[in-house]
């Protein structure tokens, strides 16, 4: 199976590689897995005022996973919590012309941004 | 395992895909269990020696060869059930791929399939992290003992799938069920660790 370009573009050059420390303020942390294949995704988002302000991600998985979540993390930069909550796997999947087999690696990257979201809330509930 | 006959000559059938008997190609449905394919009880405690027998057996008088002058039916019906048996056999060849192919029809109510014990998906994150540094700078001692000690907890995950079978066989309890589908997930983050390694 041939990725698409835009994953081997995000697979070759992952956007926000790296990570926040889990403590510090403004950070929301969504660690997530996807046990059809094993594959560990972190996102982290930096939050001031409603708004994320930074994403950062690490995964250890397949390039289309890789992919979903430096992509998810360009999508968040700018959107305010809601916004970003609102984002859904089926237009990860579109951006990067997905194959079916890999569809859960979008569904990891939705979940991780809604994880690092409510992460994010119930700390500073 | 219920008792099936020859759709031809009426001799109980061990497979369901062919009768040795009068050797005739059956016609079953499609929805024929890997496990009635190849004529062995519906059990994770599948002897493998039997196994390979059987598929041994089959596939050379289930061969599309044998059916090329025999009508399309027959030649449709050979293409499908090698294709079965095919399937079959690769899927519980291997404990993992038969346990997560049984574990399913023993559920009496859906299971959680992203089920894992408590903390196990920080633990996975923080080790595929240390073999970043490991692999790319860690000694060859080093390297060798953590893929040892990966190797042995995952060995230790399978060695207790015999057990837990034999328990819900007997009585499909859907906790010990759920804990299956635990074990076969945590199964999965441990065997793409392992994969990081070179020669596993």
């Amino acid at each position: 199976m041939a990725y698409s370009e835009k994953v081997v573009d995000h697979y070759q050059d992952p956007r926000n590689v790296g990570s926040f420390g889990k403590e510090e303020e403004g950070v929301g942390t969504g660690l997530v897995g996807a046990p059809e294949c094993g594959d560990v995704m972190k996102l982290q988002i930096k939050v001031e005022n409603d708004r994320i302000v930074d994403a950062k991600f690490k995964t250890f998985g397949c390039g289309s996973a890789i992919a979903s979540s430096s992509l998810a993390t360009e999508w968040v930069k700018g959107r305010t919590l809601d916004e970003a909550m609102a984002i859904k796997n089926t237009e990860i999947v579109e951006e990067l012309s997905l194959p079916p087999v890999k569809i859960h690696c979008s569904v990891l990257a939705e979940d991780a941004i809604k994880a690092a979201i409510k992460d994010y809330q119930s700390r500073t509930a | 395992m219920s008792s099936f006959s020859c759709e031809q000559c009426e001799a109980a059938l061990q497979s369901r895909l062919f009768c040795f008997t009068c050797n005739t190609l059956q016609h079953p449905p499609h929805t024929l269990s890997y496990f009635e394919a190849v004529g062995l009880p519906a059990s994770f405690a599948l002897d493998l020696k039997e196994l390979e027998a059987q598929f041994q057996r089959l596939v050379v008088e289930l061969h599309p060869d044998f059916y090329a002058a025999a009508g399309r039916r027959e030649q449709h019906q050979s293409e499908l059930s090698s294709s079965l048996l095919n399937r079959a056999v690769e899927a519980l060849r291997n404990p993992v791929s038969r346990a997560a192919y049984l574990l399913p029809q023993l559920a009496t109510r859906p299971l959680d399939e992203r089920s894992l014990p408590p903390g196990f998906l920080e633990e996975m994150f923080l080790l595929q992290e240390s073999l970043d540094d490991l692999l790319e700078s860690g000694s060859e001692a080093e390297q060798t003992q953590t893929q040892q000690d990966l190797q042995a907890r995952h060995a230790a995950l399978l060695a207790e799938l015999p057990q837990q079978f034999a328990a819900v066989e007997a009585q499909p309890d859907p906790e010990a069920l759920q804990h299956i589908q635990t074990t076969l997930n945590a199964e999965r983050y441990l065997r793409r660790l392992l994969e990081r390694f070179p020669h596993s």
